[in-house]
């Protein structure tokens, strides 16, 4: 019976038709009679004490609705981050101090925008401006201004030094394992700034009514969102409702509260009107959240033939700041060292450092392609030192399936190892590494090779996903689900499970998402676990719907459940062909025998359903994710050594995600992350002076156009299988993918040019230094 | 009682856009966008506000046929010019070739990129029925996407115009 009819096959979005259509309704489009419109005023100062607030002038400016200051709020603080050791840090406006440039100081909501434009710049503020750091290591040098002075110390031994986090963690003796090494070298890399570049804008559009708060904004989980929401405004959770819109592009940087969201939903509370508040892309440039830059100091250990003996691993991340995502980044930075090869002896320590930037959060991948790039580049280097090929280094230390991590996590059928033959044989590593430093010339050509692994879905809020699938009269049906389509193709997906389980034409599966009144907690698309967690309970709530219309339907041919067979929403007996029973007849049959039971299936999925929490973020213990994805990239790239201009020629992406539900699906995924990573690579950075952004517009910030599109190939390596009515492991393909690939384009440089770049981005300066350099070394050698 | 304000001088116009074939009447200042006024006045909003910086080109749409930044081109300026947004691409539920080619290649994901991207490939196929892939990314060279990498949305194109590439999803 497990013959597949939409599992594992590649259908259109159901989105799609919306999207071409434009009839797709995002956050922005969204209009209500008499909104008002809401603007920030933003500190100009990276660091500055607020003397006076003075919010007269705006006030009495005509068409002015409202303004707010601290003092108009309930001074509730959150955090990306609320645990005992890390409790929220933020207030949703300045109180007393800004910390960065763009800090949000007061808001105003008026009838139109040059109003609210008007009213921000007639707000008074008096600033003492106070000596500010923005590198990490200045930062943590005795007598640097400090940050957030009040925030508790990580270590009580030693000075706070703006570390604002800390995760140490590690297990047997690296000091053993460096001393019983054949080689051991270190190494420090560093990556740079850069940020999403989802092309809808931060929006918030918020109606207070009848007590009740009804809110559209452009996010990557309304559950998150209404939680935070209704926090901070003090207010329970049934009063807020965060309503379905589509979303356009998130990567990471729409998880967190922002002060824009709780602004439009105060400024609304208190003028009884609608509020609209769109950032500006130069806004979003400057004051918004970007991802993490980390310093990252790597000594590694090893035996003659490349198995990895011991690694020592120190990560310092420019937090910006307040805490956002900044203690979570040295958390996940342990976390994407540790899942690819075998470590018997580790030392990590990961620091989260204070500095006055723009808070962080998360990026896709979330500190993996910074960790991966770091650890790569080494290996290929103690591989060419010690005579081993790329491809051979990896395989001695890939972890194999159901191998246990030291955490106390399983691999599964984790296909690390299968990732990494395909990999090396489709792009031909072995017998092209090598090759392009020897024939020389201007132009000159190199493969590299990068390795990642990704975790699938962890505990963090609201930590389950549930599903509630209803049967219509007719037999088709509509899902529930708290899941939010960032673009990833949620809605499709689930449709896709709902009709295999079901045995339902996929165009009478209705889907109904991410509406916090009306649809189940959802985890959100933000912690890498969507199919696996929404996409089981919604399996399990298919399958409830259809195990109650087959008991019918074998009750009423008195047969076994097992001797039924659905075609085209007919159920048949099997031993019986003159038996036989419409979708429509049962749900009918239910609501008459059935105490009026129209047929409503219910479902609901956990990860680690015995694990109580997350795991510490200080010290790593507790389980993480019960779904390890894994990956092995190349680049061919091209080096033109008169420029130093480096491009991308071909990358391959060989992927363990269990199972592709919708291989096309699954491709898009792969695609838009190798982009993402070439303009990791090579063209993206967000340039800061003194706390300023320097381009704060995408003619400065380049992101990849059509003119840099790669030639992208992929293959899946399946480990995992769906069988109608059993709980399904798919693992993790929207985020991971960014790293492998990163770092084989600095290796694939390497193997073109000799220059071993230990710093992103891959610029034609960084390489052209690197040339001369080696230039120089071979004439002192002559 | 208090004194009721006074009436605010005015520059506004009344200007008429012909947009997917239908003439709209609507009194725009001369700061207005296009953008602003198909997205706020006519409420058509499947022209989509990236940047107001001209830099992504979600806000593509065609003037005279040809495609213009509606957040960088002034409403008054289009006063008795044709409009095309991507409300006016299908004719009733018959999408167009090339919708339909995004959809089968999978070129959209997030959409926000979409309407802008249609648009720009539009005015390309109907002076360029059969575009070289050169062409193509000439084309679309002024059109952000963060999702897809763009291959998908070349294949859509090439699709489109009938150049060998066949469907990838069903």
């Amino acid at each position: 019976m497990n013959q597949l009819n939409y599992v594992g096959k590649s259908l259109r979005r159901k989105d799609g038709p919306d999207k071409i259509t434009g009839r797709a309704v995002y956050s922005q489009d969204v209009k209500l009679p008499g909104t008002l419109v809401g603007r920030l005023l933003r500190s100009p100062h990276a660091h500055a004490r607020i003397l006076r607030i003075d919010t007269s002038k705006a006030m009495a400016l005509p068409g002015v609705k409202a303004v707010i200051t601290i003092d108009d709020t309930k001074g509730i603080k959150h955090g990306f981050v609320e645990t005992p050791r890390y409790p929220p840090d933020q207030e949703v406006l300045a109180r007393g101090r800004v910390r960065h440039v763009g800090e949000e100081i007061a808001a105003v909501a008026a009838i139109d925008q040059i109003t609210a434009q008007r009213a921000i710049d007639l707000i008074e503020v008096e600033y003492e401006i106070l000596p500010a750091v923005f590198d990490p290591l200045e930062a943590m040098k005795p007598g640097a201004p400090e940050v957030q002075p009040t925030h508790p110390k990580v270590r009580a031994e030693v000075p706070y030094s703006n570390i604002g986090g800390r995760t140490a963690t590690g297990w047997g003796d690296v000091e053993k394992g460096f001393a019983e090494s054949d080689y051991v070298r270190e190494d420090r890399f560093e990556s740079h700034l850069r940020t999403h570049g989802y092309l809808e804008p931060q929006v918030t559009l918020a109606h207070w009514e009848n007590d009740k708060l009804n809110v559209w904004t452009s996010s990557m989980g309304t559950f998150v969102k209404r939680a935070k929401l209704a926090k901070v405004l003090d207010l329970p959770y049934s009063a807020v409702r965060i309503h379905k819109t589509y979303v356009g592009g998130t990567f990471g940087g729409k998880i967190d509260l922002y002060s824009h969201e709780y602004c439009a939903a105060r400024l609304s509370m208190l003028t009884g009107r609608p509020v609209r508040i769109v950032a500006t892309r130069e806004e979003i440039f400057s004051a918004y959240r970007h991802g993490q830059p980390l310093i990252m100091e790597i000594k590694t250990g090893v035996k003659k033939d490349g198995t990895i003996v011991a690694q020592q691993v120190r990560a310092i991340n420019n937090a910006g700041a307040f805490r956002g995502s900044g203690v979570v980044v040295i958390f996940l930075a342990w976390g994407f060292t540790m899942i690819p090869y075998r470590i018997p002896n580790l030392a990590y320590e990961g620091l989260s450092v204070h500095t006055n930037n723009p808070v962080r959060a998360p990026q896709r991948g979330h500190g993996c392609p910074q960790i991966r790039f770091a650890i790569e580049s080494q290996l290929d280097t103690i591989a060419e030192e010690l005579g081993i090929d790329p491809v051979t280094i990896r395989l001695r230390n890939a972890r194999k399936p159901r191998e246990q991590l030291p955490n106390g996590d399983n691999v599964h059928e984790g296909g690390l190892i299968d990732c990494i033959k395909v990999a090396g044989e489709k792009a031909d590593v072995v017998r092209r590494y090598g090759k392009g430093r020897k024939a020389g010339g201007t132009v000159r050509r190199g493969i590299g090779m990068g390795v990642s692994g990704y975790f699938g879905g962890s505990l963090i809020y609201p930590n389950g996903s549930g599903v509630i699938v209803k049967m219509a009269d007719d037999g088709s049906a509509t899902v529930l689900t708290g899941a939010i389509d960032v673009g990833q193709g949620s809605e499709t997906v689930i449709a896709q499970i709902v009709a295999e389980e079901l045995f339902l034409p996929i165009e009478d599966v209705k889907i109904v998402s991410s509406d916090t009144d009306t649809t189940p907690q959802d985890i959100g698309a933000w912690i890498s676990g969507m199919t696996y967690v929404t996409g089981n309970a919604a399996r399990q709530a298919a399958g409830n719907a259809r195990d109650k219309m087959l008991q019918l339907a074998a009750q009423r041919f008195n047969c076994g459940v097992d001797d039924l067979y659905v075609a085209d929403k007919v159920v048949y007996n099997r031993l019986d062909p003159a038996q036989s029973m419409s979708y429509r007849d049962i749900i009918a049959l239910s609501i008459a025998t059935r105490r009026g039971d129209t047929v409503i299936g219910e479902g609901f999925w956990r990860t680690m359903r015995d694990v109580p929490t997350h795991p510490s973020l200080a010290t790593t213990k507790g389980r993480w994710s019960e779904n390890y994805a894994f990956s092995c990239q190349t680049a061919e790239v091209e080096v033109d050594t008169e420029t130093g201009e480096a491009r991308v020629l071909k990358a391959l992406t060989v992927h363990d995600c269990g199972f592709p539900v919708n291989p096309a699906l699954v491709k898009n995924q792969v695609d838009g992350q190798v982009s993402m990573a070439l303009g990791h690579a090579f063209l993206e950075e967000i340039m800061m002076k003194d706390g300023y952004t320097l381009n704060p517009t995408w003619l400065d910030y380049r992101m990849p156009t059509i003119h840099e599109m790669a030639e992208s190939d992929d293959a899946d390596v399946i480990t995992e299988e769906y069988v109608v009515g059993k709980p399904y492991r798919t693992k993790e393909v929207g985020e991971g993918l960014v790293s492998g690939v990163l770092a084989a384009i600095a290796n694939a440089i390497y193997d073109a040019t000799g220059v071993r770049l230990h710093s992103t981005p891959f610029t034609p300066e960084k390489i052209l230094k690197g040339l001369r350099q080696l230039e120089r070394e071979r004439r002192e050698r002559a | 009682m208090t004194e009721t304000p006074k009436r605010p001088k005015s520059n506004s116009r009344l200007i008429a856009l012909c947009v997917n074939g239908e003439w709209h009447e609507v009194t725009v200042k001369p700061r207005h966008m296009l953008v602003e006024v198909l997205r706020e006045m006519i409420g058509l909003t499947g022209t989509k506000d990236g940047c107001e910086q001209g830099t992504c080109g979600a806000c593509t749409v065609l003037l005279d046929e040809r495609p213009v930044l509606s957040c960088m081109t002034l409403a008054a300026d289009c006063d008795g010019r044709q409009l095309r947004t991507v409300e006016g691409l299908a004719e009733g539920e018959k999408l167009s070739v090339l919708q339909q080619a995004f959809l089968d290649q999978g070129a959209v994901q997030c959409g926000f990129c979409t309407p802008g991207m249609l648009l720009s490939a539009t005015a390309l196929l109907e002076r360029t029925p059969k575009p070289t892939t050169d062409e193509i990314k000439k084309a679309l060279e002024g059109n952000l996407c963060r999702c897809t990498g763009y291959n998908a949305i070349v294949a859509a194109v090439l699709q489109a115009s009938d150049q060998g590439v066949t469907p990838l999803m069903k």
